[in-house]
Order: structure tokens, then sequence, then C-alpha cells
């Protein structure tokens, strides 16, 4: 196994062992703020 | 020499392919901006697809790839396609039309100044962003493409490895990104409130389409169909992949969810990366690369937030860092096992390979530093860089272009 072959392998193994143990927090809602113009109104 | 059917056909296929990154791009950005200015981010790109390809076949490709002048850039001899036939050039593919190798390189020609559009979207005039991108094409993607990719280029001389535009594309495209949203400052309200992106879903739908088209953008590069296109393909896909499943995991650790966006951004991250080392290096190599890529350009979007600066859509971090990782990379991972025409990198016994890609990537760092600056500059002499307060509040889509995006039907 050649060393880029190794170093590979270490980063898959930090990333899947990552999604393992990576807690999941409640779903917090952001509020997301609007600070637009009204959209433009459009007669049928 | 002879013409190639196949190789032709697979590289008209892949000039499409890239032609469609651009639109896509548009998509992409579209939807990471507010909904004023989603019009005009989209116009960016389409506009630039139609601008470069006149500049492109009028002067810019004989500046890139014409006969060499002094190492620095290409002679006149090629302007308006004179003297770019049907026959195949020996120094740049010998098995499809000359054409075909031109209409090829002008589709990256045209999706590199739309990438830094990303950097001053929602408050840049739109008659500045014609003139600065004709300009930025002409003084500073035609000398750099022409230092890496022309016959006689003074770092294609020197060895440098970048086989789809890390460097040409990427790392000029980002650095030039950086250097265009610290001249035009911050946008109104920076800092204040936080800016959501108005359509995560076009975000998606615009990285899904660049990963589709950038088939084209590094396995294209191969300049034909066979063992090199397929492995080009393959590390390709794998880079885009394992970044994404990389910067979803940083930002899991960091942020406590995985983002749907932060997955997009990723992909990109890894599709940049892996551009120029996509024809030299093997698929284990993809995978560090894709790693590294998450991981850098995840940590250049904090480093850019801290300091402030509004790159509106990360074209820096995503692009210039990520593109100087994957020049890098190319220098530490290259094998000619994979691309015998090329070099090793220093895993693969030479380590004077990885010094010449940091030449490259000083070279491309400080020419767009400077180009790019000096274009900006210029061109705020003639027209101003920015819109005014009032058209930047409205937004950009009325204010230059006087449509909106969405209208809502009126029942009445």
């Amino acid at each position: 196994m050649d060393a880029t072959t190794v170093i590979a392998v270490i980063c898959s193994v930090v990333v899947f062992a990552g999604w393992l143990v990576l807690p999941h927090s409640a779903t917090t809602v952001k509020p997301v703020v609007i600070e637009e113009r009204e959209p433009v109104r459009v007669s049928a | 020499m002879k013409i190639d059917s196949g190789d032709t056909a697979w590289v008209l296929a892949s000039a499409a392919l890239v032609m469609l990154m651009t639109p896509a791009l548009g998509f992409f950005y579209g939807g990471l901006v507010r909904r004023k200015n989603v019009l005009s981010t989209i116009m960016h790109s389409f506009f630039i697809l139609c601008l470069i390809s006149v500049q492109w076949v009028l002067w810019g490709y004989s500046l890139a790839f014409g006969p060499d002048k002094g190492h620095i850039i290409g002679g006149l001899e090629w302007v308006g396609l004179n003297n770019v036939g049907f026959t195949p050039n020996a120094d740049y593919a010998p098995t499809i039309p000359h054409q075909a190798f031109m209409l090829f390189q002008m589709m990256f020609a045209v999706i590199t100044p739309a990438l830094i559009s990303g950097a001053f979207a929602e408050r840049q005039r739109f008659k500045a962003f014609v003139l600065f991108s004709l300009l930025w094409a002409t003084f500073v993607y035609d000398p750099i493409a022409h230092w890496v990719w022309g016959a006689g280029g003074w770092l294609h001389n020197l060895g440098a490895l970048d086989f789809a535009g890390g460097t040409v594309v990427h790392i000029s495209s980002g650095v030039s990104a950086l250097v265009a949203a610290l001249v035009l400052g911050r946008r109104l309200g920076f800092g204040k409130r936080k800016v959501e992106p108005h359509d995560a879903t076009m975000v998606v739908l615009g990285a899904a389409l660049l990963w589709f088209g950038w088939f084209g953008f590094n396995a294209g590069s191969a300049l034909g169909a066979g063992a090199l296109a397929t492995s080009a393909f393959v590390v390709t896909n794998t880079a885009a992949a394992m970044a994404a499943l990389t910067w979803m995991t940083v930002s899991w650790w960091h942020k406590k969810q995985p983002s749907v966006i932060g997955a997009a951004a990723g992909a990109v991250a890894g599709l940049v990366a892996i551009t120029p080392a996509s024809g030299f290096v093997n698929v284990m190599g993809a995978i560090v690369i894709g790693f590294g890529a998450g991981v850098v350009c995840y940590l250049a979007i904090q480093l850019r937030e801290r300091i402030k600066v509004d790159d509106a859509l990360d074209v820096w971090a995503v692009h210039g860092i990520g593109g100087t990782w994957g020049a890098l990379a190319t220098g530490l991972f290259a094998t000619v096992a994979i691309n015998s025409a090329a070099a090793n990198g220093l895993f693969y016994g030479n380590p004077r390979q990885a010094l010449v890609q940091l030449v490259a990537i000083g070279a491309s760092w400080g020419w767009s530093i400077v180009g790019t600056f000096a274009i900006l500059k210029f061109v705020n002499l003639i027209v101003p860089l920015r819109v005014h307060e009032d058209e930047e509040v409205i937004g950009l889509d009325l204010s230059q272009h006087g449509e909106p995006a969405y209208a809502t039907i009126n029942a009445n």
C-alpha cells in the first residue's frame, strides 16, 4: 500500500466514523429576515 | 495528422457540457442571493456566455493559444480565427479539428469571469460588470491561459501541471473575486442582518448541473476518448462526492446539523480541487483531494466571515482556496502511472514537481491580484462600479434590468 492509499483510507475513516458519532440537535427554526420590497403585482 | 471521429465527438460533446456549466452557475448563484437580485445574478452568467463567446473568436483565442511571444502571450496571428481551421494543431490536439479545440477552450474562457460575479453579487452596476468582464478576460485570463497551456508559455515550459484549469480557471477567478469584494466594499447591512439564500432548491439544482458539466470540463480535457478521459471522469466524480461528504461532516460538527446547501457547496469545492489534478492522479489521490477540499474550503469561509470581507457567494473560499489546494495536491499525488506524458509528484518521488506547482500558484495569485485591481480602478474611472444605495435597496433586478424575477398574479 503506497502513501497516497494510506492517507485516503485515513480520510475515509475520519469521514465515515464522523457520521456515526456526530450529534444531531433538535431542529431550531431560524427566523428568516425578510428585508425586501413587496412583490410586484401583475394583473392576470 | 488524421482526424479521429471518436475524439472529435467527445471533445464537441464535452464543449457542450462545459457550456451548460455557465447557466448552471447562474442558477447556483441565483439561488444563493435574495429574490430581489436573482435575475441580475443569473444575467451575469448568461451575458458572459454571449460576451466571451464573441471575444474569444475575435481575439481571446489568439492571445491565449496563438503563436508564442516571449513566453508571456500569444500573438495576433489567429485573430478572428485566421489560420484556425479544421486541420488539427499538433501542439494542442493532434486528432481533432483545430476549431474543435478552440471551441472547447472557449467554454473555459466563458465560465471563468462568470465565477467572479459571485463576489460582487447584489451591488455591481451592470455596465461596469460588462466592461470589467471584457477587460478581465483579455488581460488576466488570456495571459494566464497562455502561461500554463499555450505552446511556449513560461509555466508550461517550467513543467507546471494543470489538467483542466486549477490555476487558469479557479485560482484566477477566486483570487480576483477576493480583490473585487475588497474594492467594491460590503453590501448595505452586511454583518447586521443575516442574508438567507432565497431558493435552496435552485442552489442544489445548479450544483447538480455543474457536477454534470464538470465531466466535460475534466474528462474532456483529455482531448480524446480513451483511458485518460475515463480516469479523469472517475476521479472527478470521486473527489466531488468525497468533498461533499467531508463538508457535511465538518459543518455538522460545527453547526450541529447537516446542511443541504453545504453539501452542494462541498461538491463544488471537490470539483474545483480535482480540476488541475484530474488527468494525473489515481482514485486514492482523488479521495485525499476531495477530503482536503471539504476541510480547507469550509475553513476559508469561516476565515472570510471573521475578517468581514463581503465576497457574497464565497468565490474566493471555494475557487481560490480550492483551486490552490488542487494545484498543490497535483504536485503531491500526480503519478505517471495515470499519465505517462506528465510527471510524478512528491509522494511518488519527485519533490521538484511540488515546487513547480508552488511557482504556478504564486504566479496565478500575483497576476490575478494586480490585474484585477488595476482593471477595477480603470473601470471605476469610466463608470461607477457600484449601484446607488437606493438601487441596491430595491434590488438589481428592477434597478438594472427593469424586470422582477417573480410576479404574483392578481386575482382581480
